[in-house]
């Protein structure tokens, strides 16, 4: 029989920009190989998590296309460059645009998308950043969590883009660990319990030790 | 890895040992950590909130008490338990055993056995899946993720039915106690289809008897539409219905309709809103329409091919009631004893497909007429099918019978105790579970072969001592044996 079940679209928008070489970006790639293989021990989150990933230096690329966890393919992460976060969101919103499906008469709809963005520091591409965040209230169908990573993030920013924003202190493996262990619980979560409510909030676990939510 | 022994104290002050990991397994609520010997697990709450509630320690005081039914009642269990009871329900309900109170409040359970962690050939060739030790979840084998377990680990119809049995007959114990679950879901009930058992994990949210209720929301698909219509409303609010035995009564089906079928019985083609959460609220909540309603089909799938039809009278007549009559109207669901009763009556209608390619092995056979498996279309030539209806004696009425159920004759089937007296039923209070005696069918013959059952009589009413045969043949009525609550059998055949 056809499959009614929906899919839960992520976006892991990830900063790999020059700051983050060494053990940053190490730490990103094993946090995400982590996050691949938590997710496909979670029947639920199997069935419906499809994931993607758009990296951004001094440009931004869909590095995965959005595809179920058991196929997905994720290239190696390296970090140069400047921080094109304005860039990665025109590319965020092209790629919901085109891959996440609607909720017709004739097929069952993705869920809202999740979206999970981390950086290290702050827009490099002011005029884009500007004019997509205004933009980004075409994406009114999707919750975004942002987490500034280290003490040169700008969180100011990122509250722009999102009511949602963390901070992790370090950008030391073990805080990179943390953060992919709360994102892998916040998609298990969604996949079993969001959208019960339609007119509820989007609800994370409380974000690991160390790190703080920004009011 | 660093592993390190740690001590906690309980609360009669006897002490347990655990094994501290680096990352112990998580749930929504709690984490847990082994004993050493890996028999017990010691769970302590993800939030302090929950950890220092005193409601959520008097609904664990009373459930590892007073409610707890793998407990004898000299030792504090629930009432009415007897050893064989208590071990029964040791193996339905993963039940917690004692309360932690130091280094925190925490709550020990016994660990699951080990055929409900998936094994290192558990996943099919081929695909990058590891599942080694991880728990068996009910949704592996109900979704489209199936796909990727071996094919033994699956189970069949045979296997989901007694999975269905045990989970029916361990609500039904709650549910006598006045206990509801209240988060019944595919993530609470651990299932094995190899060897057809099921364990209900995740006690602690039962609903109390005149205790706070747990604030849970439930699960995605078995939140009883009534719960998530009012889902809005403040937790005080009168208006607001919260999980109890009714809501179990809407979740326990749809397990086992998930089991039978590997399908949801809510989620259909139909559209109500272009707005994702809109459209599931509906068709979960207020607008929720079974696939297989018989009168408004608008939601049912057009590839419908196994329905609850195939299942035989009792069942489609419970799922009918339970998402036709019921689902709006939680007073109209039939209880977890109806279950139980109708799944046990259809266990014996079960016919061995004779199809070696079937992709079921098992169907049910409940009309002697029409005798096709409809997993695979093969038809069981009529010599090859036999009924035999069970008649109890009408108390007070000499002479008068009554039909007690039906049952599906097969080459090796086994028969028990409950097959031949009236008023046993195969629960967890039948002392005698062995085998009584056998179906054989040879050369288009049928023979009930006596094992151990005393007093057995044949249709001429002259006692079969054990190890012998009675030859059955079409419309023969006789009393099975001399006891005063022998059933009388009545054989049918569509030849």
């Amino acid at each position: 029989m056809q499959s009614y079940a929906r899919r839960l679209p992520v976006y892991l928008l990830l900063d790999c920009s020059g700051s983050m070489s060494g053990e940053p970006i190490e730490a990103v790639n094993q946090g995400v190989k982590v996050l691949i293989d938590e997710l496909k021990n979670d029947p639920q989150a199997l069935e419906t998590a499809y994931l993607s990933i758009i990296t951004f230096d001094s440009k931004a690329q869909q590095i995965a296309p959005l595809t179920e966890l058991m196929t997905i393919n994720v290239p190696e992460m390296t970090a140069s460059g400047c921080t094109a976060l304005g860039e990665a969101l025109y590319l965020l919103k092209e790629c919901i645009r085109q891959e996440v499906r609607p909720n017709t008469k004739e097929y069952k709809g993705d869920w809202k998308p999740l979206i999970f963005l981390l950086t290290d520091g702050c827009p490099t591409d002011m005029e884009i950043f500007d004019k997509e965040v205004q933009d980004l209230s075409s994406l009114h169908a999707a919750n975004i969590i942002a987490c500034a990573a280290g003490s040169s993030a700008n969180t100011t920013f990122l509250k722009r883009i999102t009511n949602n924003v963390l901070m992790m202190n370090t950008l030391s493996a073990g805080d990179m660990a943390s953060f992919f262990d709360w994102v892998t619980s916040s998609i298990k979560v969604s996949s079993t319990s969001l959208n019960e409510n339609p007119g509820a909030s989007f609800q994370t676990p409380p974000p690991p030790e160390g790190f703080t939510v920004i009011p | 890895m660093t592993n390190k022994i740690a001590r906690a104290i309980l609360m009669d002050e006897t002490e347990i040992e655990y094994v501290i990991t680096d990352n112990p397994p998580k749930g929504l609520m709690k984490y847990t950590y082994f004993t050493p010997d890996k028999s017990k697990v010691v769970q302590f709450f993800n939030s302090k909130e929950d950890a220092e509630s005193p409601k959520v320690r008097e609904r664990l005081e009373k459930i590892v008490g007073i409610y707890n039914p793998t407990l004898l009642p000299q030792d504090g269990g629930a009432l009415g338990g007897n050893q064989q009871t208590v071990e029964y329900f040791d193996k339905l309900f993963c039940w917690p055993m004692a309360l932690v109170k130091s280094p925190e409040f925490g709550v020990v359970c016994p660990a699951y056995p080990k055929k409900f962690f998936f094994g290192s050939d558990s996943v099919k060739a081929g695909f990058n899946l590891n599942l080694q030790g991880k728990d068996k979840k009910s949704k592996w084998f109900t979704s489209t993720v199936s796909k990727y377990l071996s094919d033994f680990e699956k189970g069949n119809l045979q296997k989901m039915l007694c999975i269905s049995i045990a989970l029916a007959r361990a609500v039904r114990r709650l549910h006598a106690a006045g206990l509801a679950h209240s988060d019944l879901s595919s993530n609470n009930v651990l299932i094995d289809p190899q060897s057809g058992s099921c364990v209900i994990i995740d006690i602690d949210t039962l609903v109390v008897p005149n205790l706070f209720p747990p604030e849970v929301a439930g699960t995605k698909g078995y939140i009883a539409p009534e719960v998530l219509e009012t889902i809005n409303l403040d937790f005080e609010d009168p208006k607001r219905k919260l999980p109890n035995v009714k809501t179990d009564l809407f979740a326990l089906p749809v397990l086992i309709y998930e089991y039978i079928f590997k399908r949801h019985p809510l989620m259909g083609p139909k559209f109500h809103s272009p707005i994702v959460e809109e459209d599931d609220f509906l068709s979960f909540g207020p607008e929720a329409l079974f696939i297989e309603n018989p009168t408004d089909k608008s939601n049912r799938p057009e590839d419908l091919k196994i329905t609850i039809h195939d299942l035989g009278p009792h069942l489609e007549k419970l799922f009918l009631k339970a998402f036709v009559d019921g689902l709006h109207n939680p007073q109209e669901r039939p209880t977890a004893n109806a279950w139980e009763r109708a799944l046990v009556k259809t266990w014996d209608l079960l016919q061995p497909c004779s199809n070696p390619q079937c992709p079921e092995g098992w169907f049910v056979l409940y009309n002697i007429k029409n005798p096709v498996c409809p997993y695979c279309g093969q038809e069981i030539p009529q010599k090859d099918v036999m009924h035999l209806r069970l008649m109890k004696p009408v108390s007070g009425w000499r002479g008068h019978w009554q039909s007690s159920g039906e049952i599906n004759l097969y080459d090796q089937m086994p028969l028990f105790i409950w097959h031949f007296l009236a008023n046993t039923f195969p629960d967890e209070k039948v002392q005698d579970r062995a085998m009584k005696a056998y179906i054989s069918h040879q050369n288009g013959e049928w023979y009930l072969i006596n094992r151990n059952l005393e007093g057995m009589l044949s249709p001429k009413g002259n006692l079969v001592p054990a190890g012998k045969a009675v030859h059955l043949q079409k419309g023969e009525f006789f009393p099975s044996n001399n006891k005063p609550n022998a059933l009388l059998l009545e054989i049918l055949s569509g030849a």
